[in-house]
């Protein structure tokens, strides 16, 4: 729907108005300079990236000279192999990854019938439901740290990658809900009841219906989830004492008071760090755009 | 119903049978009858309030206790009293005020621009719409890292960039001079975080219709008129709503300010997540960080009600819009 929209407008536009006192020329300068400024900002957003990059396979000679070179003066990637020689870069990596991995999890598996209460069902106290939803998801991390940290250490559960994730699910929960409300919203009520014709009970619904249809609202789901955990340093930093556990942030954040840890494998932790979750983004951008959105702004 | 129940009845499952033909068939009167509702409740309550609930109840208490050599005693409202008289405490809020205001200034400012930029049917808008994106995509620490190597005063970029503008010759100590490191700061929040506010409003100008445009055109409005009085009264919602979001997001911020500046130089950059946390894994305060604490949940909880009046606003000004449209 929305998007038909859009490429309405987008059609529009492209017709001359009605009344144009000005011929064609103007219109192109106009658009040229559209097109400059578009240009300009993006070459300033992906500066930083451009530099992270470059700080990470610039010879290293140039990297710490002033002023540093603007464009690159040869190419090695002798910084990824040190980083991954010198510092156990890997087994962060990997726990990183099975942390990520419980919170998509439970996640997902909770975010359903979350969504499924917030979008078809209204029973008493629904209203509180959400407010608690929303609450959860609003609140700074900060906040809640000290109570959980000795809730945890009660529990001695501390310096544990499983119940990290579940600690990052609960916060991934509730956005989980409401992406993926917004996504089970837009199935028609049709749909479902026809479904219920043919003798599926609610939850079959669900899992025929709801489901396989809000397959992008999904995909929302484990992104935000991911992105969540993968991003954390908060969290990691007061739970994770035991260097051998480190997350792959809470490890590479080590790195900035390090003396002996070189800048080029600072950057190209970095950079290591920020390949996973841009691949992610940037593969599934087109489909979850609109979903990542609409969990905010519901 | 009775056609349904017909239907039904053919088919090779008993069980669905009586389920349909209980009720209405649509599921949000069927959840009135049935308590699928509590059965699917209860793993997320449980799972929320083991995880969050009952830790913000334990931190409320934390605050108003007080552990010493391993003693935990009530002390009442000593350590808010604590709080009180602590001038650091009422710098964080003073920073934390400033801060979270020129987040949304900054966050929704930027937000527009880049969605006024790009909403326009020109050739790669969707390459352009996801490199703006990238930012977004790139985890806090690798920010930190870049912004920080990025500003360095001896060998940092940013000091070669402003040494061309003329004037300018000393290296400027980006993250530790006062005012600076406020800036610096805010910067580095804002490339973060601008990407979601741009797309956000992005998709709430396309849905303008377009004729308003053609009307006001026909009617000789001029480029910024049409902006003054179509494009932003409709967008006003959204922004309100971002506001909101923008205010709660930078009260969150940690590890950006964390991780560059540490809170510093002097207070200028601790924020209450910042002081709290400092407290807490610095000075072990943890009563006294709980409390302050309970200060921040309570504006997290002022902002989650604002979130919520303004949203259903929103959606009653959307739902009037389409009852007229």
């Amino acid at each position: 729907m929305a998007v038909s929209v859009v490429e309405a407008t987008t059609l529009r536009t492209r017709i001359p108005p009605v009344r144009n006192p000005w011929p064609r020329r103007k219109r192109k300068a106009k658009e040229a300079f559209r097109y400059a400024v578009i240009v300009a900002l993006c070459l300033v957003v992906l500066f930083p990236v451009y530099w992270m990059v470059l700080s990470t396979f610039q010879p290293e000679k140039y990297t710490l000279t002033y002023p540093p070179p603007l464009w690159f003066r040869g190419f090695n990637t002798s910084a990824i192999s040190s980083l991954f020689s010198q510092q156990p870069i890997a087994s962060w990596l990997f726990h990183s990854f099975i942390v990520s991995a419980v919170t998509v999890v439970i996640t997902v598996v909770l975010a359903v019938p979350g969504a499924y209460l917030l979008s078809r069902l209204r029973f008493r106290g629904s209203g509180a439901f959400g407010f608690l939803l929303l609450f959860t998801q609003l609140m700074p991390g900060a906040m809640i740290i000290v109570p959980e940290l000795e809730w945890y250490r009660t529990l001695h559960w501390t310096n544990n990658l499983f119940t990290l994730g579940l600690l990052y699910a609960a916060f991934n929960v509730p956005l989980g809900c409401w992406i993926l409300k917004s996504s089970f919203d837009t199935v028609p009520n049709e749909v479902i009841d026809a479904c219920y014709v043919d003798g599926c009970t609610q939850v079959g619904s669900i899992r025929r219906i709801l489901i396989p249809l809000s397959r992008a609202g999904l995909v929302a789901v484990v992104i935000v989830a991911f992105f969540g955990s993968w991003n954390d340093y908060l969290f990691a930093s007061a739970f994770l004492t035991n260097r051998s556990l480190y997350t792959a942030g809470l490890g590479i954040a080590t790195f900035i008071s390090q003396q002996n840890v070189q800048l080029f494998q600072l950057m190209a932790a970095g950079v290591v760090f920020s390949l996973l979750p841009v691949i992610l983004y940037v593969s599934v951008q087109r489909h979850v755009a609109r979903g990542l959105t609409a969990g905010a702004v519901k | 119903m009775a056609a349904t129940e017909a239907l039904v009845i053919d088919s090779p499952e008993a069980k669905p049978v009586r389920r349909a033909s209980r009720g209405n068939s649509f599921g949000r009167q069927a959840g009135l009858r049935s308590n699928l509702h509590l059965k699917l409740l209860a793993p997320i309550l449980v799972f929320e309030g083991l995880f969050v609930v009952y830790p913000i109840i334990r931190g409320v208490i934390l605050a108003f206790q007080q552990t010493n050599y391993g003693k935990t005693s009530w002390v009442g409202l000593a350590n808010f009293r604590q709080m009180i008289h602590d001038p650091i405490f009422w710098a964080s809020v003073r920073t934390t005020f400033e801060f979270t205001l020129a987040m949304v200034v900054v966050w929704l400012s930027l937000g527009l621009g880049v969605a006024l930029l790009t909403n326009w049917a020109f050739k790669g808008r969707s390459l352009v719409r996801g490199i703006l994106a990238i930012p977004w995509a790139i985890p806090d620490v690798p920010t930190v890292l870049t912004f920080t190597i990025m500003l360095d005063p001896n060998f940092g970029i940013l000091n070669r960039i402003a040494s061309w503008i003329p004037g300018v010759h000393h290296q400027i100590q980006w993250l530790t001079a006062p005012n600076l490191a406020f800036i610096a700061i805010i910067t580095m929040v804002a490339w973060k975080g601008f990407p979601f506010y741009s797309l956000v409003i992005l998709s709430s100008l396309q849905a303008i219709p377009d004729d308003l445009y053609e009307a006001a055109k026909v009617d000789g409005a001029g480029a910024f008129q049409r902006f003054r009085s179509i494009t932003f009264p409709s967008i006003v919602p959204t922004l309100s709503l971002l506001a909101v979001l923008a205010f709660i997001f930078s009260f969150q911020q940690f590890t950006l300010i964390y991780l560059s500046t540490g809170g510093g130089p002097g207070q200028d950059t601790s924020t209450i997540a910042i002081l709290i946390y400092n407290q807490a894994f610095q000075y072990f305060n943890y009563n006294y960080a709980s409390a302050m604490a309970a200060v921040g949940l309570l504006l997290a909880v002022f902002g989650t009600v604002l979130f919520v009046v303004i949203e259903r606003r929103v959606i009653r000004q959307r739902y009037l819009e389409g009852g007229l449209s």
